[in-house]
């Protein structure tokens, strides 16, 4: 089964790969279509004419566009993303160099949703037939109207100003140092054993990944709910419970598993947004991760980031959507022999 | 109480919150080692029983009045846990839907081993062994690697064999059974009675044998209760109540089941339907009496209580040794066997169907669904093609009405070969009545204009008065009252829904009929008439029909010839008493056995 489960997902990767080179075509193609020069940008304002011409030509932006596409992406397959113009070095030592801190920060609030998500629903669902479903359903459309960045203000606003238990902005406590190993600040602080420097990370992170988990939360919620009822109306949850199989084994050993499916997959195809909403996220919490990159780069017309940022973006939406059918795949054996 | 009795079900009343009564005073004893059969028509109440003993009755439903005794303790009167631990332990419950009565994620053995591990086999090795020795009992062969297979991986009659190997693991006193046959193949059915008989007899176990068919709980029980909306009219031997019913309802019912042997008469037609609980509450009188042929002023005024005739046999009726004397209906004149034409309505020849199948690799499979048909349907000629779930039956009627193409040998259809001629120039000749009465028709349109619907499709629209004339006359030809026509399908019973199909098909005067299973979700008074219904239209409005069934008893009642499918072939075709009287080929041995009933074993 492990085997067949390889072969799903490697087929998977295998069919990312054109939709990925489709994506390359597209965003080079727009970035090269806006009204900035990345010669002038890569140099300093102090540069002459001749200077700007000389890099033009060294760039090879007076080529058709088809060639620079081909220049870039020979480039790209030898990892190099080309030169970051605001800060004048390799965009893949930059976009690296950011990187771990975003992953992060999504994986975090990825599971703060998921457990947030999946317990809420259960817990929805087990009042069912009660007001308090109405009311747990209403609270559910409530939050799931609220965006990810206004969740950031409100939680800012309460939690940060009003009752300050948790700080606002970056990473880690001013003065505190933690020695880079894997970029991953939590696991860095554990590695080196400092858990003091592990809960000030945790207690500095706690509200982007808050605000993030929290705003896809309530569709987890729902779907589960959703699902559940569903599933409770199979003839297999009657039949397990004339075998006299208490209400939580029914719940636990029987329908969650099957009622989880919609919300594997849900969340496969939603991490994208996830992910898409670190960029305002990161920007109210200054965290320093590739959503603030990217701001940056973009007012700073920086392309070979937006570029690169825009590349990770699609890797990783595409690749949540094949394991989310791998996982699938795991847990549906009517899936197997298909 | 009574030491003799493992389940004693007390003056039981299950009432709606609204007041009305789902189930009125019911009393119900099985001894030990016994077969009680519950025989009732959908809405007699029948599967409350089941969910009353074991307290999962539907939301809004609860127990108003009554107990039920269970080895000496009273169910209704204990906490949930401890009636919960009876569950599975000493009660054990037989599913009407196998397939879907198994979780589809986790595996057979899995599933099995929990529930072994439940009723108190501690170690892993012992419930596998356990689980092993079961499914040899019942009869599944290589029981080892089941425990490893998934529930959609095994045939219906193999997942009902793995239920009741469940169910009696734990030697339970009492096993439900609820309608565990309908869902399966005729000779998987007789297989699973003859199993659920021989568990029984090894296990000592009583068993609540839920039914609508008569003819089975004759086979399998030893005494029956026949539930007429939500009361008990008449119980006792099972033998006595098929063979010389007390009450009207059973006698009648008796009458309405088409048989596989003896004279071919009339099926008995109840008017009207089942009182609802709506409106059993307002009746003073016997439930029965607006359908009774019996009647008498005294019926519709005072109820009759449940009494002894003869000794173990109770009838609810005022004059239960009448019963006897409902005949069926005369055969009258004109149900002479029509002439039949000499124009060939359906005309195959070396008829046959086969798919393509891909898979992930993009290899071509040939799947052959059909081999070689010959058969011929002359005009005015009924009939039937029996034959099991996959052997065809479906593949060929999608090819006559044109939804799959044929792909060798030849399909005439009313003169028109089908591969060749336009799909639209068959339309008006042939028609198709489903299955399942309700999704065939569209809950927002009005019986009217569902009935008539077969008009829009032409280019010549007719007037809104004569599409009026048209819809009552059609109306009238299945036997319904005009005022249904603005009526919407869910105002309608089942039986009313599959008339309204019929009408619509009657639409555009086909030559051609086909009735897929038309009855099989029917009750049997339903099913009466819609068969009476069919064979009047016969003399009527004249066409060919071809009735698709699983039930060779209808197929002998309506049709003049029949064709036998058997993995995709006709194993033998011709005039139906010849065919089921004197079977030639194997299979259709094994089909009438199964369909004359078992010898059951150990009785």
């Amino acid at each position: 089964m492990i085997i067949a489960i390889l072969r799903i997902l490697a087929r998977r990767l295998l069919a990312i790969i054109p939709v990925f080179v489709v994506v390359t075509i597209l965003v080079f193609g727009a970035l090269r279509i806006l009204p900035v020069d990345p010669a002038q940008m890569s140099l300093p304002p102090s540069a002459t004419i001749e200077q700007v011409e000389a890099k033009r030509e060294a760039m090879g932006l007076n080529r058709p566009i088809w060639e620079q596409y081909t220049i870039w992406a020979k480039g790209a397959v030898a990892g190099d993303l080309g030169e970051s113009s605001q800060y004048r070095m390799s965009t893949a030592a930059v976009v690296l160099d950011r990187l771990p801190a975003t992953i992060e920060l999504v994986i975090c609030a990825l599971v703060f949703a998921v457990g947030v998500g999946v317990g809420g629903g259960l817990l929805v669902f087990s009042a069912r037939d009660t007001v308090l479903e109405t009311v747990g359903l209403v609270v559910i459309s409530a939050v799931m109207a609220l965006p990810d960045f206004l969740l950031a203000l409100l939680f800012i606003l309460v939690l940060g100003v009003l009752m300050p238990i948790f700080p606002v902005n970056g990473r880690l406590e001013p003065g505190m140092q933690v020695p880079t190993q894997t970029g991953f600040l939590l696991i860095d602080a554990l590695l080196t054993g400092d858990f003091r420097a592990f809960f000030s990370a945790l207690h500095y992170i706690a509200l982007p990944v808050m605000a993030l988990g929290l705003a896809f939360s309530p569709t987890i919620m729902r779907v589960l709910h959703a699902s559940l009822v569903n599933t409770y109306q199979q003839s297999y949850i009657l039949q397990a419970r004339l075998r006299g199989l208490s209400g939580r084994e029914i719940l636990f050993g029987q329908a969650l598993k099957n009622a989880m499916l919609p919300v594997v997959i849900l969340v496969g195809t939603q991490f994208g947004g996830l992910f898409g909403g670190t960029l305002l996220v990161e920007m109210i919490f200054s965290f320093p991760g590739l959503g603030n990159l990217m701001v940056k780069a973009m007012q700073t017309s920086d392309l070979s980031v937006i570029m690169a940022i825009s590349l990770i973006y699609c890797a990783t939406t595409l690749l949540f959507n094949s394991l989310a059918d791998a996982l699938a795949y795991l847990l549906n054996p009517r899936l197997r022999n298909g | 109480m009574n030491d003799q009795t493992i389940l004693h079900i007390k003056n039981l009343e299950i009432s709606l919150k609204t007041g009305h009564k789902i189930l009125n005073g019911v009393d119900l004893a099985i001894r030990p080692g016994r077969v009680l059969g519950v025989i009732g028509e959908s809405g007699a109440g029948k599967s409350m029983l089941g969910s009353a003993i074991a307290a999962t009755l539907p939301r809004g439903l609860a127990i108003s009045r009554g107990s039920i005794d269970f080895d000496g303790l009273t169910l209704t009167d204990m906490n949930a846990k401890t009636r919960r631990d009876l569950l599975g332990r000493d009660i054990g419950f037989i599913p009407q839907e196998p397939m879907s009565a198994l979780n589809p994620s986790l595996t057979i053995g899995h599933q099995i081993c929990h529930h072994l591990a439940r009723i108190g086999l501690r170690t892993a090795q012992s419930r596998e062994d356990r689980a092993v020795e079961l499914f040899s009992e019942v009869g599944l062969d290589r029981p080892r690697d089941l425990l490893k297979s998934y529930p959609h991986q095994l045939s219906g009659g193999m997942l009902q064999r793995v239920l009741i190997a469940m169910a009696f693991a734990s030697h339970p006193r009492l096993v439900i059974a609820d309608e565990p046959t309908t869902a399966l193949d005729v000779t998987i059915q007789q297989k699973v009675v003859e199993l659920i008989a021989r568990m029984r007899e090894t296990h000592n176990t009583s068993v609540l044998f839920i039914t609508h068919d008569l003819q089975l709980a004759a086979e399998v029980c030893d005494d029956v209760a026949v539930l007429y909306a939500g009361r008990i009219v008449e119980t006792g031997a099972a033998r006595r109540i098929i063979e010389a019913p007390m009450h009207p309802y059973s006698r009648c019912l008796n009458l309405a089941t088409p048989n596989l042997s003896g004279p071919k008469a009339r099926l008995m037609i109840l008017p009207g339907t089942m009182p609802s609980p709506l409106e059993r509450t307002v009746m003073t009188g016997c439930e029965f009496a607006p359908r009774c042929p019996l009647a008498e002023t005294r019926c519709h005024s005072s109820r009759p209580a449940l009494e002894e005739i003869v000794a173990g046999h109770h009838s609810a009726c005022h004059w239960p040794e009448r019963s006897g004397m409902i005949a069926p209906p005369a055969t009258s004149a004109e149900q002479v066997v029509p002439t039949l034409g000499s124009a060939m309505i359906l005309q195959a020849k070396g008829l046959g169907k086969a798919y393509r199948q891909h898979d992930w690799l993009g290899r071509v499979r040939r799947v052959e669904a059909l081999r070689e048909l010959n058969f011929e349907v002359r005009e005015g000629e009924f009939v039937g093609i029996v034959g099991e779930s996959g052997s065809g039956k479906s593949s060929l009627t999608k090819m006559i009405v044109g939804l799959e193409d044929v792909t060798s040998g030849t399909l005439e259809v009313v003169g028109m070969d089908r591969a060749t001629t336009p799909r639209e120039r068959f339309f008006d000749k042939v028609q198709l009545v489903f299955q399942d009465p309700q999704s065939a028709l569209n809950p927002r349109r009005t019986i009217g204009s569902l009935v008539t619907q077969a008009l829009e499709a032409r280019d010549s629209q007719p007037s809104a008065a004569e599409r009026k004339d048209m819809v009552a006359a059609l109306l009238a030809k299945v036997m319904l009252p005009p005022d249904v026509a603005g009526r919407f399908s869910d105002q309608l019973s089942g039986g009313q829904k599959q008339r309204v199909n019929i009408a619509r098909a009657l639409c555009s005067n086909p030559r051609l009929l086909i009735a897929d299973e038309i009855v099989s979700g029917l009750d049997v008074s339903v099913q009466a008439q819609i068969l009476e219904l069919l064979r009047e239209l016969r003399n009527e409005v004249g066409f060919s029909l071809l009735l698709i069934s699983h039930d060779l008893a209808v197929v002998r009642h309506v049709c003049d010839r029949t064709l036998v499918m058997c993995k995709g072939e006709i194993v033998e075709q011709g005039p139906v008493e010849e065919v089921f009287a004197n079977p030639q080929h194997p299979y259709t041995r094994q089909l009438v056995a199964a369909a004359l009933g078992p010898v059951v074993v150990g009785r």
